[in-house]
Order: structure tokens, then sequence, then C-alpha cells
């Protein structure tokens, strides 16, 4: 298939290179260097898509960041993604992309019904019915809507491209290499500033690209390239293409998105597909340029209707012909630029311009040229449905109100230009309370909130005369207080055709007997009338009629409708536009990937994993593991066939009978060191600590201030002023920061130190009445007897050649040690302990019957230290000490905590012995009440008790000190389970600590 | 993201920093008789104003010190910084 | 007033829809009313809707600083649920479930409410323990809740994260079919509508700028638009509450704190569920528009920066897409960021003050939306009654110095702690 509307030569493409691709599953071929939209367009493909709600056909608009209409389905290298600008997406071999929105093609969609039920279909029609009846809402008419809605078709296959992402700290950080930013960044280079220049179009230079400019005896885009090429040699430039700075976040972080590998047919090994780059510039230049507004008129969604600046870089930058009779229709001198480009290369134009008399430059060399120029005429109204086929043309007064008589005149675009819309996003975005600038009937950056200074188009300076001066100036004295260096430039001679004054007028009546649809908003269908409408409900807030409309909340973002939106409402509420206020511009300035933005955090490194040293050895020995914050914990060995329940019965009973030995790295480690540590440890307990002797561990539980129990744990004391804190593997940061946090605000006048040591010492736990036999094999040469290592005593010992800490405690009652070594000797330590071991039938026994254990003991964790509870919940009063202060006593004193009917933990066993009860379920008195059934208590823990092999439960329960023997019902109607059960003693098996102490 | 001169260590990104609250907070004094409302003040009861904030951070992923920053909460600008011990003017 | 529905639409549109009315008239204000609402939120608009429907009370104002529905009303992922393991928070929040489901035909007001059902993931035996104990306390009390293990949630949500790379797997989920999301500027425009309708004067761009307390007794408030007279007076600003408690000398149990959000560009329907990953603070549901909306973390630090912050957004799609991986292929179209009022258990306050007449709602944290109907309900018989209802007597501003908490996340005083 030839490329129809391809001009013979010129464009920046490549035409030794031609790639195939396909639209809609029809084969068309293109050149490197095209968009999908330029080929598209060079094959004589208008028709793209449908629009959002009334499905009516979608053309091109714009060429770049602004387009609303030309959405596509791409399918790449396998993958398919939603939802991309066809104006933005470069053309590579084997591209292929379809229609979104529309069924079954873009060419016959039954949802185009919509349009012609679209009288029915205001703004808001939605809120006014679908109400009946009540449940049709839900089950008929919302999943009829959203079928129709939304865009393209989102794979649910796992993503396989990589995105990466890169921090950068520069002098200048420019944004866009139109003429103010390559003016700028020169001279900031030249000064020696590290200088970062992005530009989000694969080719740089902006405007000067399609513009007709000499800048010092050289084209725009000469000039351009010799600047590119000069600060590409400069070892202080960082340039980069395909890159978009979309956000401007605080103190001068913003954010670029770097396509990588979205310009071909697939992503390169070792490549990202995307890179994000989070910049922190000492200065921000925005060199963003302008976006060209829309003149609205009747049917201007068209397809054939666009941009007249875009109809200029498809034939200047693509050597594509959007048309080959167009029409031009023009408040200003930029369709003109349009209109002789069309003439340069054969096609005849007719301009319409809205202006009685204007005069300048560009007009003049039209006219020599022969353009059939039409002053003070408007398009009234396009005509054609899936292509222009020609335009209701009219005269119009001179105060824009009356409109002549109605001619038609064949064309086959229509190439709009309504003035140029500053882009201001950036400056926006860090804070800068934009105005209004009259002259040109838009906004622009007020006074700077950050580093940011706004230039050229951007700054609504139009001239590149100016443009260039204010640019130069400003990158050289704003690199000049960074590197105190001053390079003098010579700005160049500019050579602009003058322009005159644009015409304030951006919406075309209609005329008697016609109802046009204006549109605003191309993507989501926002017509005059739907505006018209909102205000007249009531809805006159700038953000209600946006809501209430959806006025400029599409994949475009308003960036060719929200000018015109406030244009229409100031007019109808009668005031001017800044005090209508326009809606406040957040990022992202274009949407951007989510995979970009979330980089290598994916799939398994979604958070960091903490592993003991002794994993491996867990590995090789089938233990299965359980996540434990971040860390990974053995649950259970895995012998044959087991299941979790046999294995932990089978690891805990060996524990009770002979011994075990567990994995407690993961327990939270802060040594404390200072004359003034004891003190310390007795105000952040709620037990005594001042007498505690060298030698000597003891349990203590901590507080918040409000009273609820942080955490709990055993610290010993090693020597005079060192002390060893344990912490639970949970809380382990928290703790740290919590003692931080007292001595270097609260107590300065305490002289301790604390520091993290949980990864410096690998511990196991050495449980079970084998226990001391298998220590005292370990350490030959140290007294491991009761008097020797009493109960909480700590001594120091020598293992295999390894200095290892032995504290004597114990979290699963029994006779119980635990022994630490610095980490790189974990691994010795534990083949030690289980080769010795084996003679007293040791195993390795993981979480879950540690759980069993603790819990048939009556010991509290984490299910009930859950951040609602304080001691006496947990049965722990008896630490409270009455005598001294500590962290959070005053809270305890709260009426709801001293209750006497306070919750308080209770063992709880089913009647029948048998029946295991669900964690999670509820205490109740009486299984058949009405709901709400009051609650009595809840399940915190539940096991096999393999002391007495019958399941056994923990809760915590309103009044649990007078419920010892009442029998209750455990219920959880989530498992369909009603359990009688007797309330017992929270310690269940060896109340009177007898083991720990043998 | 914030950038905060941390007055140990010099600017640095948030990330590397922990929040910590009102930093005008004073706890009583251990060991004194302290009313239900002095009490309720320091544990719950918080101004939290829109504008200037005297707040803690701790620069925890660098030399976990706890800081004094004065932030505005409606546009984040930091005015100063200060160490743990000083006094705030 | 007009009603909306099909005919009349129809009708309209044979006269270019150029008669409907106002949705609500812009009245100035008079110079005392009985009640006086201030904020124009979704809380704020309800009370009035209640203070008139069930109550009688008609004349009576609502006070808006800016634009109604500006707040957090319309700024929220929409998610309406009763999924709570407190009684006092679950037992509001159902009397409120049953008021949105009549809500589009009792406000003549298409809200859009859609049960479409919440499953929260679980990704540990204890999480599923937590979850069932969250689920079972929620049966007991009349509401809905199902257990699901790892494969009845990959029926519902097969485009989760199955895989073998990942994480933090899959055990399974708590679901609350009945939960759901609704059209969230049609709930603030709704009951304005009638609120308008029955009487009640609606104050738009009005901003407070001091209360009339004399002898303890409110009489009236200070306004940008002049002083007003007021018998009572409720204040209804989440996000602002502390702003307005400092010129009551009033400090209370709240920080003023930053909500993250986000939406996708909008795809074609893909997830029917509302979805929160257990394993961090993400949840996701779809718009009828297509949009994926998203949501998850606080900025960490008091704030009234409305605005998105992508380091926050960063982190939230890292635990969405750890969640559900097709995520990365979407891109992201809008962020902005919600001003929360954290209260210091996590749970809100309807409440009387210690100054007679004046009435305090506040302390929404991350679930206002939802309580929209039920706040203002209990809300409005607080201030007809001048005493709480059984509904929020549980939500009380004394809870902090009596130890009552209603702490759902046991996290404590350290709001910013998402």
């Amino acid at each position: 298939m030839t490329q129809a509307f391809r001009i013979n030569n010129g464009g920046l493409v490549n035409r030794e290179k031609k790639l195939s691709f396909k639209f809609n599953g029809k084969s068309y071929f293109g050149y490197e260097g095209d968009t999908l939209a330029s080929a598209l367009l060079a094959n004589g493909v208008h028709l793209v898509g449908r629009s959002f709600k009334y499905h009516r056909p979608r053309g091109f608009f714009g060429a770049g960041v602004d387009e609303p209409y030309a959405i596509v389905q791409l399918y790449r290298n396998g993958e398919t993604e939603p939802n991309i600008k066809a104006t933005e997406q470069e053309l590579f071999e084997g591209l292929e992309a379809k229609s979104v929105n529309c069924w079954p093609s873009v060419n016959f969609d039954i949802g185009a019904i919509n349009n012609f039920l679209k009288i029915f279909l205001p703004a808001g029609f939605y809120y006014k019915t679908f109400m009946w009846p009540k449940s049709f809402w839900y089950r008929i008419y919302e999943p009829f809507i959203r079928k129709a809605a939304g865009l393209g078709v989102a794979s649910t296959k796992h993503d396989n491209e990589r995105y990466e992402h890169k921090y950068e700290y520069c002098d200048l950080l420019i944004a866009g290499s139109g003429p103010s930013g390559l003016s700028s960044a020169y001279a900031a280079a030249k000064n020696g500033a590290k200088v970062i220049l992005a530009e989000d179009k694969p080719r740089f230079g902006g405007s000067l690209l399609t513009s007709d400019v000499n800048i010092g005896n050289q084209s725009g885009k000469d000039w351009a390239e010799g600047i590119i090429a000069e600060l590409k040699t400069m070892p202080n430039v960082l340039i980069k293409n395909r890159s978009q700075i979309f956000g401007y976040y605080d103190h001068n972080m913003l954010v670029m998105s770097e396509k990588v590998s979205d310009h071909l047919p697939s992503t390169k090994k070792y490549h990202p597909n995307k890179r994000l780059w989070y910049i922190r510039a000492k200065e921000v230049l925005i060199s963003s340029g302008s976006i060209e507004r829309p003149i609205v008129f009747g049917n201007n969604d068209t397809p054939g209707v666009m941009l007249s600046s875009a109809a200029k870089e498809y034939l200047k930058v693509y050597g594509v012909l959007v048309g080959r009779k167009p029409l031009v229709f023009t408040n200003n001198d930029s369709g003109y630029e349009t209109a002789i480009e069309f003439k340069k290369h054969g096609v005849d134009p007719v301009v319409l311009d809205t202006r009685k008399n204007p005069v300048s430059e560009i007009i003049d060399e039209a006219k020599n040229l022969g353009i059939n120029i039409k002053n003070s005429y408007v398009v009234v109204a396009a005509q054609g449905y899936k292509k222009v086929k020609s335009a209701d043309i009219a005269s119009i007064s001179e105060d824009k109100k009356q409109l002549g008589e109605i001619e038609n005149l064949q064309c086959d675009c229509i190439c709009v230009s309504g003035f140029w819309t500053p882009t201001i996003h950036l400056a926006s975005q860090s804070g800068n309370k934009t105005k209004f600038k009259e002259e040109i009937d838009a906004f622009v950056p007020g006074v700077s909130k950050q580093n940011e200074t706004t230039l050229g188009a951007a700054n609504g300076v139009f001239t590149l005369d100016e443009t260039l001066k204010t640019s130069f100036k400003a990158g050289s004295e704003l690199s000049k207080k960074l590197t105190e260096k001053d390079y003098e430039i010579a700005i160049p001679n500019v050579v602009e055709k003058k322009s005159s004054q644009h015409d304030k007028f951006w919406c075309v009546p209609l005329p008697k007997g016609k109802n046009y649809k204006r549109f605003l908003d191309f993507q989501n269908d926002v017509a005059v009338s739907d505006i018209e409408i909102a205000l007249r409900e009531g809805y006159r807030s700038i953000e209600h009629v946006k809501r209430y409309t959806t006025l400029g909340m599409a994949t475009d973002q308003g960036k060719t409708s929200n000018l015109n939106g406030l244009q229409l409402v100031s007019e109808i509420e009668n005031k001017v536009v800044p005090a209508v206020g326009h809606t406040t511009f957040r990022p992202p300035y274009t949407p951007v990937s989510i995979g970009a933005i979330v980089g290598r955090e994916v799939g398994k490194h979604s958070k960091p994993t903490r592993k003991s040293p002794m994993h491996e050895w867990h590995e090789k020995n089938n233990a299965v593991f359980v996540d434990a914050g971040v860390w990974l914990r053995p649950r259970y060995y895995k012998r044959g066939d087991e299941n979790l329940f046999e294995a932990s019965k089978r690891e805990a009973k060996n524990v009770r009978s002979n011994v075990g030995v567990c994995d407690v790295t993961t327990l939270g480690k802060i040594d404390i060191k200072g004359p003034d540590s004891a003190e310390l440890l007795n105000r952040v307990y709620t037990n005594a600590w001042l007498k505690l002797p060298v030698g000597k561990a003891r349990y203590g539980v901590m507080l918040r201030e409000d009273g609820i129990v942080m955490d709990d744990g055993t610290t010993t004391r090693i020597s005079e002023n060192h002390y060893h804190m344990t912490t639970t593997t949970a809380q382990a940061a928290n703790v740290l920061s919590h003692l931080e946090y007292y001595l270097q605000l609260v107590w300065p006048e305490l002289n301790v130190n604390v520091v993290s040591t949980t990864e410096q010492w690998a511990g196991a736990a050495i449980a079970g009445p084998k226990s001391r036999d298998l220590l005292q094999k370990l350490f030959p040469n140290s007294d491991v007897s009761n008097e020797g290592l009493p109960f909480m005593g700590y001594m120091e010992g020598d293992l295999f050649g390894a200095k290892a800490r032995i504290f004597r405690i114990s979290f699963s009652g029994e006779l119980a040690y635990e022994v630490n070594v610095e980490s790189d000797y974990g691994n010795l330590m534990w083949e030690k302990i289980l080769e010795v071991g084996e003679e007293f039938n040791i195993q390795p026994y993981g979480t879950e019957a540690l759980s069993t254990l603790r819990i048939e003991m009556g010991h509290v964790a984490g299910s009930e230290l859950d951040g609602r509870t304080i001691p006496y919940d947990n049965a722990l009063e008896g630490l409270v000490s009455k005598k001294k202060d500590f962290i959070g006593k005053r809270s305890l004193q709260r009426s709801a905590f001293t209750a006497e009917d306070r919750q308080r933990i209770v063992g709880v066993v089913p009647l029948d012995k048998q029946t295991s009860i669900p964690e999670g379920s509820h205490l109740v008195k009486d299984d058949k009440a009405q709901l709400p059934n009051p609650k009595l208590g809840h399940i915190s823990a539940s096991c096999w008790s393999v002391e007495y092999d019958n399941p056994f439960s923990l809760a915590i329960m309103k009044d649990g000190k007078n419920m010892i023997g009442q029998k209750l019902f455990a219920m959880s109607p989530l498992k369909n389970k009603v359990i009688p059960v007797e309330i017992v003693s929270s310690h269940y098996v060896d109340p009177k600590g007898e083991r720990v102490r043998s | 993201m914030l950038y905060i001169n941390c007055p140990h260590c010099g600017m640095r990104s948030q990330n590397e920093f922990s929040y910590g609250g009102d930093a005008s907070v004073k706890r009583p004094e251990l060991n004194k008789e302290v009313s239900d409302q002095e009490w309720d003040d320091f544990v719950y009861n918080r101004k939290s104003l829109r504008g200037k904030h005297l707040e803690l951070w701790q620069h925890i992923s660098g030399c976990r010190q706890w800081i004094k920053v004065e932030r505005d909460t409606a546009t984040h600008e930091i005015f100063r910084t200060f160490k743990a011990d000083e006094e705030v003017a | 007033m007009q009603k909306y529905s099909i005919f009349n639409l129809v009708k309209n549109a044979f006269s270019n829809h150029e008669n409907w009315d106002l949705a609500w008239k812009d009245p100035t204000p008079k110079e005392e009313y009985d009640v006086v609402i201030i904020g124009g939120g979704g809380h704020g608009l309800a009370t009035a809707y209640y203070l008139a429907k069930e109550h009688n009370i008609t004349n009576v104002a609502i006070i808006e600083k800016g634009w109604i529905g500006g707040g957090n009303v319309g700024r929220n992922t929409t998610i309406i649920r009763s999924n709570y393991m407190h009684d006092e928070n679950g037992l509001f929040s159902e009397f409120g479930m049953d008021l949105w489901r009549k809500m589009s035909q009792d406000l003549n007001y298409n809200v859009m409410f859609s049960p479409r059902g919440i499953i929260n993931l679980a990704h540990s035996d204890a999480q599923m323990n937590a979850y069932a104990r969250r689920g079972n306390s929620m049966r007991l009390n009349g509401i809905d809740a199902v257990l699901l293990n790892r494969e009845q949630v990959r029926e519902i949500i097969p485009m989760a994260d199955f895989s073998e790379n990942v994480r933090f797997p899959i055990f399974g989920g708590l679901m609350q079919p009945s939960a759901g999301t609704a059209r969230h500027d049609a709930v603030a425009w709704g009951y304005a509508r009638q609120a308008d309708s029955m009487g009640v004067d609606i104050i738009q761009n009005c901003e407070v700028t001091g209360f009339d307390v004399v002898a303890g007794k409110i009489k009236g408030i200070r306004t940008s638009r002049g002083n007003i007279k007021a018998k009572k007076v409720g204040i209804c600003v989440a996000g602002s509450t502390n702003i307005l408690a400092e010129k009551l000398n009033m400090t209370l149990p709240i920080e003023t704190h930053l909500l993250q959000a986000c939406v996708s560009e909008p795809v074609k329907p893909v997830l029917d569920n509302v979805v929160t990953f257990g394993a961090g603070h993400f949840y996701v549901s779809q718009s009828d528009k297509g949009e994926m909306v998203m949501g998850g973390d606080l900025d960490g630090y008091n704030s009234y920066a409305q605005r998105g912050n992508l380091p926050t957004l960063q982190h939230v799609l890292t635990e969405g897409i750890a969640m559900m991986p097709f995520l990365s292929k979407l891109k992201m179209l809008r962020t902005w960021g919600g001003i929360m009022d954290m209260s210091m258990d996590g749970s809100p306050i309807i409440d009387k003050t210690h100054i007679e007449g004046l009435y305090l709602n506040c302390g929404w944290c991350y679930g206002g939306f939802k309580a929209t109907p039920a706040s203002g309900w209990t809300f409005a018989h607080t201030i007809a009654q001048d005493r709480v209802h059984e509904l929020n007597a549980g939500y009380s501003l004394n809870r902090f110095s009596t130890g009552n908490l209603i702490d759902e996340k046991g996290l404590g005083t350290k709001t910013w702690i998402s």
C-alpha cells in the first residue's frame, strides 16, 4: 500500500528505512522516525477510535502529548498495553495497534447508538435516572455502563518488562529543548554548571523544528542542531530525549520518565523499558512551551478537524499531508504558517480568519502566495461523519454575535488555531500562584514559589527574540550564582516574521435553528451545552462544573479544553476568567507508567527478605518457612508426609520429653551501655531494675505512654554498665527508636548508649528436660549446673572455639537456655548443637511448636500483645511496680483500665476435649441469642496441648478474673462452628513454673 | 520528597528519616503528680495547625539522632532545624 | 421540587434541557438560625438533611468555606463497608449500610451505590486469624462476612498474584459481599439538593472566623460574610477540625495528615470488587468510568498540603503491583491528597462539647466517606435531642480520658503510622 499522503521529500523521517506495521489488522508502511499517528495519516487513515460517551468517530487532533483522540491498544513483543497515544508512539518494525472503545469495529460501532440518543444523555444524566427499580442499578444499568466506558483493555498478565530508578542532583534542570531550553542550557553549561536538559519528544528543538525563523544566519532548526551537538560534547551536561518531566515536587525534586525502549520492537537485553529519574535540582528552568488552543464550533470533533500546529508538524517533521483540500480556521497569525506550508507543497488552502483586517508580514506573504483568505469568517460546523467532507462557513459580525449567510465549502480537513496556551503545569505544581494575562487570554506563572523560572512560550512570551534574550540571561545568571563563572555569550540575531494581535474569539455561535454539538473536551464528549446545563442547575463553582460534566478529566487531562471551558463559564456567569479560577495543576503532567513508578521492587523483591545465618541449614532440612515481618522463620521441619499439625505436635512433644532447638536469631537485640543503664531500664520497663546483679537476666514489659503494652523480653546484665536487651521480632526497630527518643529528648541527662545488635548475634534456644545435659556437653569447661547457672542466670562460654553467651531463660516453660554466638559462627553453633544433641534425641522445632509450647504455658505473645491490652489483661500486673514511675504508668489509672470487670487472659478448653477452637472465635453465653449477640471475649491463640493431648486456647475476655469455671460457647460463624467450652486458668501446664527452675 | 538539613549530617532526603510528631509536647516529669488534663494533653491532645509546626524527626538511616524541624504544614517549607538539645528560640 | 426520573429526562430533552431547576439555591445568610452546621461536606450536608427530615428542624444553615463537596467527600476512594471488629464501629457502620442501600431513592438522586464486595487479602495464618476475629465479630453483630481460602480468592480475583514469584503469597481473605462503592460527588449533591428543598440554606464561599460563646453557651458564629446567630452549632469539618478548635481554645486528640490516592487511565472492566492488600496499605477498585481507583498511605507527617506526593505513591503502587501485577502496565492519570483528621485511636468523635449548644463531629481518619449517612443521621440526632444516640455513644470525646478506646488497628497515638 502506498503512502498516498506522504509528500515526495521533506520532513525529518528516514526514508531509507521502511517499517511495516498493522492497524486494526490491516498492513501499512511508514518510515523510521514516524509516529504511529504520522504513519497512519501518511496512509490516509483518519478514523482511529471512538469517543468515551457518544462513541463518535475520532481521528487525530494534535501531534503530541496533548492528544485527546488517537488512543489505541498497542501490541508489542507479545504483550499489550492500553491507552497509547498514537501521536506519541514512535513507529517500529512490526508494530501492531487497534482501535479502542468500539465494537465490533471502529467503522461500525454499536455504541454509536449513543450518538443518536445524545439529547437524552446530557451532562449528569445518570444522576437523574437508573434509580428504579432499586436493585437494577447494580444488576442491570451499571454493568452496561461499565462495559461501555473505559478505553483500552488491560492485560491481566504479569508485566515482563523491567523498570529502573535513578537519582540525580544537578545545578540546573531544564524542562524542554525548544528555543528557551536550548539557550538557557547553553548559557548555564558554558558557566560550568551541571545541567540536565530533558525533552519529551524523540527530537530536540521544540518549536524550532517547525517554525520558519532564522537565528544567527541559520535556520532555527540548524541553529538548534548546532547547540545540541555542542551540549552533547560537554561533560557537565546531560541531555535526554524521550524524557518527560511530569512532576515538580517538594524542595525542588522533580521526577522524569524516560522511555528507553518504547520505540523499539522489543526491549534489549539488560535494558529497562522505562527509567524513572528523581532529580533534585538547585534551579529549575521551565521551558515547556505552549499548546495551541482550539476554536469551538459545530461538530468540531469530526475526524479531519485538528490543530493547525499539528498539521504543520505532520508536514514539516514527517512529510505528511493531513489533507489535500485544507481549510485553515484561525484567530491569529499561526494559522498562516500552516497555510503557507501547505501552499509550498502545492496544496491550496483556504484561510478563514476571524479578524476583520489583520496586518502582518506573514499575512502579506500568504497573500503574495495567492492564498485564498476570508476575513471575518468562521467555520460554523464541520460536515461529514467519519471524516470532514465540507464545512459550513459564514461571515461573522464585528461583535462576534451574528452569523452571515451559511455557505458550504468543500474541504477534507479543518486546521484550527485559537492562539496559544502556555504550558504552566510544572510551575503550578511547584506552588506558583499563576495569574491571568489578558493579552494572551491565558494563565502564566506568577511569583516563583520554589527555585523555578519559567521561560519563553511557557511564560507567555511568544516572540523568539525576547525568548532567546531572556533565556540566555536566565541560564547565565542562575548558573553564575552557583559556579561563580561568567562566560560571555553573544546573543544571536533573530529573523522572525512579526505578527499581529490575536482575536479574543474562541467559540462560534450556533446558527438559528441548528443544534450542533460544539465540543470542549473531545475525549469525554463534553460540549458547550453540557456546561450550560451544569451552570443552569447551580453547579457553578468551576470544580462543580468539572465534576458534573467531567470536563478536563480524560487522559489528555484537559490540555486543549480547560481554558475554553473557563472562557465559557466566565461568559455565562458574566465574570472575568481569573474570578472563575482554574483547577490547580497536579502531577503528573501526562499519564505515567505505574511500572516505572514502582521500579525494581516487584515480585519477590517487593519488600526485603531477612534470613538468619542458619537459613540454608533450615532449607536443606525441609523447613517450611513463615513470614515474620520481613524475616523468614522455619515454621516446622517436615518429615515424610507430615502436615503442619502433625509436625508441630511432634516437635513440641519432643521439647517436653527430650530436647529441641529453635532458631531465635530474629529476636531484636539491643546493646545498652553506660553508667545510667539501670536507671534507663527502670524507667522503660514496668518492673524494678536497679538491683539486677551482674550475670542475671530479668523479664520485663514496656508500655507506650498510653498504658498499652508495647513489647516484652528479657534483659541481661552482662557487666557493671553493660546490658543486653531482647525484644520481639516485630517490635525490634520500634523499641530502639523508643529508647533513643527518651535518651536524646526526654532524659538527655542519662549517660547511656544504645545500639542494635540484632544482626550481630545468631541465637539458638535449647529447650527440654535434657537441655542441661546437652549444654554441659557443648560447654564441657563451664559449670552449667542448677547452681552454676540458675534460672535467669547468664554466663559466657567457649563453643568449639567460638565465644558464646549462654542465658538460662525460657519461653517454652521447660528447662531451657539460649545460646548466642557472633553471626558468622551461627552455622557452627547450630550444627554442633544438633550433632552433640543427637544422643538426647534432639529435634529442631519451628515457630508453630514454639507457639504450642508458649500457649499451654499461658505465656503471652503478639496475638495477646496486640496494641490494645495493658499488663493486667495479660496477667502481668505482678510486674507492674507500685513504687517507682515508668513510661505509661500514669495512663494505667484510667477508669476503664481499672474497672472491676476489666478484660483478662484466660484458658479455654472444649468440653469434648476433641474439637479445636479456631483462632478468632468469640466467646458468648448463648449461642442462639438474637444478633447482635454480646461477645464476652475472643480466642487469641489455639494449640493442641501436647502435655494433655487435647485442644487448648487462650482468650482475652471481659471480667476474665471471675470467669474461671464458666461454661460458655466459642463461636466461629465464619467456619460454622459452635463449640461448648469451659474457662480455665491461662497457666494450663506447670502453673507454678517449677520446670524452668528445675 | 522533603529535603531535610540534619544538623549532624547535612542535607538529606526525607526517606532517611522517620517522623516523630509535635516537638512542642513536653513529657511531665517522672514521679510528679499530674492531673488528668495535663496527662491527656501530653498523651493525646495536639494543636496540629496549618502553618509553622515544630516537629521531631529521627535520622534513622543516618546518624540516628532525633532532631527538631520547623516546617510549614501547608507548603512544607522548612525554615530551621535543630539538634535535640538545642533550644528553639 | 422537580423529580428526577427517566420520564422527566425525556421530557426535558425536548426542551433542550433548558427547564431544569437549580439543584440548590445560593441564598445570602439570614441573621439567625436554629442550627448552623459548619462544613458543607458530605457529613455536614447529611446532617442538615436528617435534621430536616427526621427532626423537622429546617431553619438550618450550612456554612461552607469553599464549594460544597469540595473536601474529603470529593477526594476519597469511594469505598463503603462495615467490616469492623469493634462493636461501636460495626453497629454504627452497619446502620449506615442500610441508609446507603436506599439512598438513591431516598434522595431522588442516583448516587450509584454499588455493592460489589470488599476483599481484605491475608498473607499469613496469623493474619487469617486476625481476620477471623474481625469477621466473626461482624457476623455476631449481624454483618455479612465470609472467610475465603486461597482458591476461593483466586476464583473471584484471578488477576491477583498467585504466582511463585511473590514475596507475600495470598493465604485467603475476609470478604464483606455487601460492601461496595458509590459516586462520591453525587452523595454530596444529592444531600444538598434535598436539604435545600426542605428549607436549609446552603451558604458557600463563607469562612468561619470565630465563635460567640457567652457563659459557656454558644450564641453564634462569625464569618467572612458577617455574624450569624445560632441556637446550636455543629462542627463538621474533618480535615480542618484543628483549625476551628483553635478558635474555640480547644485542643483535640486529633492530628491532621494527608492521605495519598490516585487513579489510572480508564480501561475496560477488569476488576469487579474492592480489594485491599494485607502486607501493607493498598486498596483498589475500578470506577464505572474504568479508572482503577487506588489509595493507601499517609505522607507520614502533619500536613495540610492537599496534593499528591510521588514517593508516597511509589510506596503505595509498589504494594499495588505486589498484589496485582497487571497494574504495572497501566498509567497513573491523576493523583491527589485528602486531609485527614487522624484521631488518637483511629475512630471518630460525634459528641457534645463542654460548650452548651456546640457539637463536634470529627476524627474520621480514612473512614469518613462510608460513614456519611450514619454520621449525618446520628449527628442530627445528637444536635436535635441534645444527647447522643446509642449508635454514637462510643464515639465520645472523653473516651481518651477514661480509656474506653476503640482502636481497630492497635497502633495507638502515632497517628502518622498508617
